[in-house]
């Protein structure tokens, strides 16, 4: 997560409109938050997700996803970001985090705060066929809320294709965020997860399906480069698995390393309980 | 920013390794599938089967997995072993996951990966519908209702399922011809015989479960209702396949009461099994071409959808299931006897088989089979077909239209042509009620029915219609016309 930076007013206006256009192009079909092990969620575990959204009506709703990431020198980052996630729309969720951050320093005082609030919608504009992978397209927000948060919105458009082979699957995700630089000093170190805010990330991931054991194993790779244009690009790589404990409960877990610019690693822990609102489904006349 | 090259093509070639490979030539626009995932309706009894039938609840999770290799099997292996499903996976269900089923519903599109891009339209029909049947479960397996408020959530349950008009299978029910009488039909269950009767006893179990739940009087009553129809199940695939059903086990033979009480809803469920079938004969049938395996499958799927194809009435329904009997079906889900119930016609016997069979001698209860309604005929009955056919027959016998055939070079040559194809025409009714054959080929009667609808267009037979009264009354109906003047 990057923050600081006002976002100059004509670059507001230009996101605040992606966020309305992907929000209109989203309604006659649905977002992606997941309700189980097998449609994968960004973060849970790996960055890189698929094109599916969570299924009409239902809420994904993720209570402790932990990550724990150790930053060179010893300083390690915690963060917990409760999700939730709903169908509300055919083949489109909106989705919505309260990212949490503590940073513990070795000796030093740790830092606690909420880091922003992250809205989604994402829609998937087709289901995968024999000679068509699955598309779909997200707008995503992280909006200056918190003591951890960027000073400056910071909207981003993304893209994703999934493809399903007998022996994998493949999921594809372009991201790009816009928005200025964010000013270094207030770019706190909670701040730089490395699935959070970049200029642009681009990556790839491969899944492998247990289908008796309800088990889904995953890895990506992926770029992305940071808001700051004189920085590198990054490397990152992660691998996890996601595994169905109940109908209605899946919890996943996993591991990464970021692969350039000095060592850096984190690993993840999460859960996501799936349910729905009786009242929020019309029923039709009997 | 910095972008290397080498960077580019790596996330190039990534993206073009998921939008590109397996691609399949075909039109874009077939290939563009919107059809959208929806969640089970949340009420107090979700889960309850699950909670309070844990076995046999299990079980439907190794059912998922049984369509699913099968589906997946056909279709990317055409022209596999028999074996391969005839044995290995059939001794992998029946010895090992049936055994040891999964703890939860399976993620069906893991394991059939190749027909799930083929039809996800399909796929996504059969998960609708076995939504509607674990909700079902649920209602009644939840002790806290009573049987009026079981009522009013099955009827809740049945709206919400049919809320999806684009998933939901008719509640009106369909004649066997769609499953028997097809280009394509029978394919599946003459090339694997021992997998098909395990698909039936899968069906058995799924209608037959209702059973115990609504006629138990408590809740001990209900449980060992449900352990005693797993285990007649248990029984029915031990010592395979001598004991599995032989015809298509229909819900108001097996689960009676349930059909009584809930009509609509066991005919989406013989609908939905119905279907099943036909999807198994279509990956199976040569007479399917690969390339239009797709264009097959969403016709069969919009036929289920239909109100109207190969429609028939609730009572014609009712005295089909009475006719194939409950015995060659696996028998009735409640009221065991030590001994499995004696089937009457062969494994995987089919309508035409039944009528040349064990039920030549009941021609009359041929309509109840439902052979009434038939192929591009969508819209019309079984009522109707048999009233055509009564007046085919009759018009093709009289001697004034004999004569108009004989003298007319192009009805001569048609004549000749039908009776090649479907023997003589003139043997009269009692053969125009033969069902169609096997493999698909067009029944003795559906070349009758051709003959008959070319010749009514004639100017001199139709004058000798209105001469006679009987030929005359019967054309009037619009039943027969529906029939015959829908034929090419």
């Amino acid at each position: 997560m990057v923050r600081s930076g006002p976002l100059p007013p004509q670059l507001q206006r230009r996101g605040a409109a992606l966020l309305c256009a992907a929000a209109l192009a989203a309604l006659p079909a649905r977002l992606a938050a997941q309700t189980d092990y097998y449609n994968t969620d960004a973060g849970r575990p790996v960055l890189i997700e698929d094109a599916y959204p969570t299924e009409r009506y239902a809420f994904e709703l993720q209570l402790a996803p932990l990550r724990l990431e150790r930053v060179s020198g010893g300083v390690y980052d915690w963060g917990v970001e409760p999700e939730i996630a709903y169908g509300i729309l055919p083949q489109t969720h909106v989705e919505v985090g309260f990212p949490l951050a503590w940073t513990d320093a070795a000796g030093a005082a740790g830092e606690f705060g909420l880091a922003g609030i992250d809205v989604s919608v994402l829609h998937n504009l087709n289901v995968e066929t024999s000679g068509l992978p699955a598309f779909g397209i997200a707008a995503e927000a992280v909006l200056p809320v918190g003591s951890l948060a960027p000073d400056q919105l910071y909207p981003s458009v993304k893209a994703i294709a999934t493809r399903t082979f007998g022996f994998a699957r493949f999921h594809v995700n372009g991201r790009y965020t816009f928005g200025s630089e964010p000013d270094s000093d207030t770019a706190g170190e909670a701040a730089e997860g490395p699935e959070e805010l970049s200029r642009w990330m681009a990556g790839v991931a491969v899944d492998r399906t247990l289908p008796l054991r309800s088990m889904l194993l995953i890895a990506d790779v992926y770029a992305a480069q940071p808001l700051h244009e004189e920085e590198d690009l990054e490397w990152n790589a992660g691998a996890g698995v996601r595994f169905q404990w109940s109908p209605r409960l899946a919890v996943d877990a996993g591991l990464g390393r970021r692969l350039t610019g000095g060592p850096r690693w984190f690993v993840t822990f999460g859960t996501a309980y799936a349910f729905a609102v009786r009242s929020l489904i019309p029923l039709p006349a009997r | 920013m910095t972008a290397h090259p080498s960077t580019l093509r790596a996330l190039l070639g990534a993206l073009a390794l998921v939008v590109g490979l397996g691609a399949e030539a075909g039109p874009l626009e077939a290939q563009w599938v919107r059809e959208s995932e929806q969640f089970y309706l949340p009420a107090g009894h979700n889960w309850k089967f699950r909670d309070n039938y844990a076995n046999a609840d299990r079980l439907f999770n190794a059912f998922d997995y049984g369509h699913a290799i099968l589906y997946e099997e056909l279709y990317t292996r055409p022209d596999g072993p028999v074996e391969r499903l005839e044995e290995k996976e059939f001794d992998f269900l029946t010895r090992r996951l049936l055994l040891n089923p999964p703890r939860v519903p399976l993620e069906e599109g893991a394991i059939e990966v190749a027909y799930a891009k083929l039809a996800p339209e399909a796929k996504m029909m059969f998960h609708w519908a076995h939504l509607l049947h674990r909700q079902a479960y649920d209602v009644w397996a939840d002790e806290r209702l009573s049987p009026a408020e079981k009522d009013a959530a099955m009827a809740e349950v049945l709206a919400y399922y049919r809320s999806r008009p684009d998933l939901a299978f008719s509640t009106v029910p369909k004649s066997m011809e769609i499953m028997d009488g097809q280009y394509f039909s029978l394919a599946f269950r003459q090339r694997y015989p021992k997998f098909n009767g395990l698909i039936w006893a899968y069906h058995w179990l799924q209608v037959g479960l209702y059973e115990p739940l609504l006629v138990g009087g408590d809740v001990q009553e209900r449980k060992a209702g449900v352990d005693a129809t797993v285990g007649r199940f248990w029984q029915m695939i031990s010592d395979a396949p001598e004991n599995m059903p032989h015809l298509m086990p229909m819900t108001a033979s097996v689960a009676p009461e349930f059909s009584r009480r809930y009509p609509e809803v066991a005919i989406v469920f013989d609908n939905l099994h119905m279907m099943h079938d036909v999807v198994s004969d279509v990956l199976v049938s040569e007479k399917v071409p690969r390339g239009r395996k797709r264009q097959e499958l969403l016709r069969q799927a919009e036929l289920f959808r239909s109100d109207t194809a190969y429609a028939t009435t609730r009572e014609e329904w009712l005295r089909m299931a009475e006719m194939m009997g409950a015995n060659n079906m696996g028998g009735r889900a409640v009221g065991f006897t030590a001994a499995l119930p004696e089937p009457t016609v062969a494994r995987g016997a089919s309508m035409a088989d039944m009528d040349h069979g064990a039920h030549a001698a009941q021609p009359a209860d041929h309509a109840a089979m439902g052979h009434a309604t038939h192929g591009a005929d969508a819209g019309t009955t079984a009522p109707d077909r048999e009233k055509a056919l009564e007046f085919a027959a009759r018009l093709l016998s009289d001697p004034a239209v004999e004569a108009r055939i004989h003298a007319d070079p192009r009805l001569h040559r048609l004549r000749s042509d039908h009776a090649r194809a479907a023997g003589d025409p003139h043997a009269g009714h009692a053969q125009a009620q033969r069902a169609p054959g096997s493999a698909g080929e067009p029944s003795d009667a559906d070349e009758l029915l051709a003959l008959a609808a070319e010749v009514v267009r004639d100017g001199e037979v139709q004058r000798r219609i209105q001469q006679d009264p009987v030929l005359r009354r019967q054309w009037e109906d619009p039943g027969v016309r529906r029939v015959l003047l829908r034929r090419p």
